[in-house]
């Protein structure tokens, strides 16, 4: 909506009717700063840079629970690595071209390595299968990151709540809570306690803080109840949960009658697509067509095009992907757009797709 | 002094999708003190409109990154401040079924960002790209001044002892805790399209005075425009430092420190402020927590 450039200033808030003197200043000013600052372009003069990313190389791999192995990546020459902090993460890229996410379950401390755990789906995407089939002592691997979307804030009391392995995050947090002396406990959950990840490492935790690491397996004690885990917390503390969705919701539901006092939970970005169906998208410009699989989203398909294409929540909110539909039935699925801007043609690429075999033509 | 290296980094920019229910919002959210009530709802007039401008000008800086990690920091930062514009633009809807009017003003604040910052077609590729450059550098000055605003907001007890309003409070406090975890993106764009000095500190020597101006005419327009206080009230000067000593607003001087370390020549955004209370507060925040769910 820019306004022309010959729109006068409104009117001064207070005074004699007339334009507002300061913004007319401040139009004049910006006119002739523009065209003195903009004769020369530092854009061109620095040509952006970008940061490769990492070649990494499988150095040790060891089995850490039921179906669990836990994998040493370092760089071939030995250099030292980005640094992380607790509740980093790493993207993996696979041989196959699929990208995963990992939580880096080492030593913060230790710079010449990252490690990783991951617990073998069969029925998941496939990525964690090609972890254990492929990612042998000797096999390179290029990762993005670390990044983190699990921040660990340090408050005097925390109550860090892990289920399976979901324990990978906590683990480092535990470590730096007792470096830095707070008032932490642990819980660490899971159907059995073979099928527990790390259980090692707890254990020696446990024995240096007496007290302070508790471990609850289905089998001896029963599913566990999120209000029961939450009431031990020190009142006030801020509870890390990560572990299987319906821990997570369960401790979500439990949080607010509990004396806990803060909750803080892994970001994830984009939930999988459910439901959908294959459709094709058109574009006016180039006239080119893409066809977005039933599994993907029509966003993922635009930005493998075009790495520049706007997005942000990648949950239909934050209406920063909207695209202007010229032809072909949308099927909404954003919590963003008003009636009238679905009727204009808006729609959200993030979420929204289109029946199956259908054919959207978008103003791109 | 504060250890940046002892901060969570490297963090994963995400909005949140945050609601606020203002039904029970009283005119005077921080009882018995309007004038400090009404410069910090200036907030609410420039930032809808503040923000959507970040917002198309950082899409428009995004086939110039190269850099697919600033990119991710980019796109998490658009959505973010997309967020913020919608849930100050809800306090607006509310001051005017209040009985004050913010239209005058508001038509003030569309033209700087429409017409003197707004698109200016017809201007050849170079001249456009360094027009873009020149709003991203006057981004990263602003977002100096937000983070800094965030950084008081969170830790201004003065506003908890004063019984002020716990929704605004929260809406504050989650805006600021955000602005304190993305503060670098801005000015890691800029310098990833012009890493030089000069652009960078002569924005802000523009910015920071016109938004000053901008706060104080906000801050008298609310203030005659309120029908709950007599005619031809005033903010003054006097009143501003009265409610800053007790907390309820930035003290001055420490904002003209902060603002004289933007021209330090080794500044980064990372000294100012702190990740791990803005991570903490996250927490806290009743609609943060709600988003999640």
């Amino acid at each position: 909506m820019p306004s022309r450039p010959d729109t006068p200033p409104p009117a001064a808030l207070f005074g004699r009717p007339r334009q507002d003197r300061f913004l007319r200043f401040l139009t004049h000013f910006a006119d002739r700063y523009l065209a003195l600052t903009t004769r020369t372009d530092p854009t061109g003069r620095h040509p952006a840079t970008s940061r490769p990313p990492l070649r990494l190389t499988v150095t040790d791999r060891r089995a850490v629970a039921e179906d669990v192995v836990a994998l040493r990546l370092a760089a071939a020459d030995g250099t030292p690595l980005p640094p992380w902090r607790p509740g980093a993460h790493l993207d993996l890229r696979l041989p196959s071209g699929r990208t995963r996410q990992y939580s880096l379950c080492g030593d913060p401390a230790e710079r010449h390595a990252y490690r990783i755990a991951v617990r073998r789906l069969p029925g998941g995407g496939g990525g964690s299968v090609e972890v254990h089939d492929t990612l042998t002592p000797g096999a390179r691997v290029t990762v993005a990151g670390p990044r983190n979307a699990f921040p660990f804030a340090a408050q005097d009391r925390v109550l860090l709540l892990a289920g399976g392995i979901g324990v990978t995050p906590i683990l480092p947090m535990a470590h730096e809570a007792a470096r830095r002396g707070l008032d932490w406990r642990l819980v660490h959950c899971g159907r059995t306690r073979a099928s527990l990840p790390l259980a090692d490492e707890l254990a020696a935790l446990d024995a240096r803080h007496p007290g302070r690491v508790h471990v609850r397996a289905d089998d001896e004690h029963g599913p566990p109840d999120a209000a029961r885990l939450l009431a031990d917390a020190p009142p006030g503390a801020a509870v890390y949960c990560c572990g299987p969705g319906p821990l997570l919701d369960a401790v979500r539901a439990a949080f607010e009658a509990s004396p806990a006092g803060a909750l803080h939970a892994e970001r994830f970005t984009a939930p999988p697509v459910v439901d959908g169906r294959p459709f094709s998208l058109r574009l006016r410009r180039s006239g080119t067509v893409l066809s977005v699989p039933a599994d993907r989203t029509a966003l993922d398909v635009l930005r493998a095009e075009d790495p520049a294409t706007a997005s942000s929540c990648r949950q239909g909110f934050c209406g920063v992907c909207r695209v202007r539909v010229l032809a072909g039935p949308v099927e909404h699925r954003d919590r963003r757009l008003t009636p009238a801007e679905r009727a204009a043609g808006d729609m959200l690429v993030c979420v929204s797709r289109a029946p199956e075999g259908a054919c959207l033509e978008l103003d791109l | 002094m504060r250890q940046p290296a002892d901060e969570p980094d490297g963090l994963v920019l995400q909005p949140r999708d945050v609601a606020f229910d203002w039904a029970g919002l009283p005119m005077h959210w921080i009882p018995g003190e309007p004038m400090a009530t009404h410069v910090v709802n200036v907030l609410h007039l420039l930032l809808p409109e503040g923000e959507r401008w970040f917002v198309r000008t950082f899409q428009e800086a995004l086939p110039l990154i190269t850099d697919d990690e600033l990119r991710e920091q980019v796109l998490g930062f658009i959505g973010q401040e997309a967020l913020h514009a919608d849930a100050h633009e809800g306090v607006l809807d509310h001051l005017h079924a209040r009985g004050l009017d913010p239209g005058p003003y508001l038509r003030h604040v569309e033209f700087v960002f429409r017409r003197v910052l707004g698109e200016r077609p017809g201007l050849p590729p170079h001249r456009a790209r360094a027009y873009l450059t020149e709003r991203v550098a006057l981004i990263a000055g602003i977002e100096h001044v937000t983070a800094f605003l965030g950084d008081w907001v969170l830790n201004a007890r003065g506003l908890d002892r004063a019984g002020a309003d716990p929704t605004m409070l929260d809406l504050l406090r989650w805006h600021g805790a955000e602005e304190v975890e993305h503060r670098s993106v801005a000015y890691d764009l800029l310098r990833h399209l012009d890493p030089g000095y000069v652009r960078r500190t002569r924005a802000m020597f523009i910015a920071g005075p016109v938004l000053v101006r901008l706060w104080i005419s906000g801050t008298r327009f609310l203030m005659a425009a309120d029908p709950e206080l007599p005619a031809r009230s005033r903010p003054t000067w006097r009143g501003y430092t009265a409610a800053a000593r007790r907390g309820l607003l930035p003290d001055p001087r420490r904002a003209a420190r902060s603002a004289g370390r933007y021209f330090r020549p080794g500044y980064h955004p990372t000294h100012e402020g702190s990740t791990r209370q803005a991570v903490a507060y996250l927490g806290t925040s009743p609609a943060a927590r709600a988003a999640a769910h």
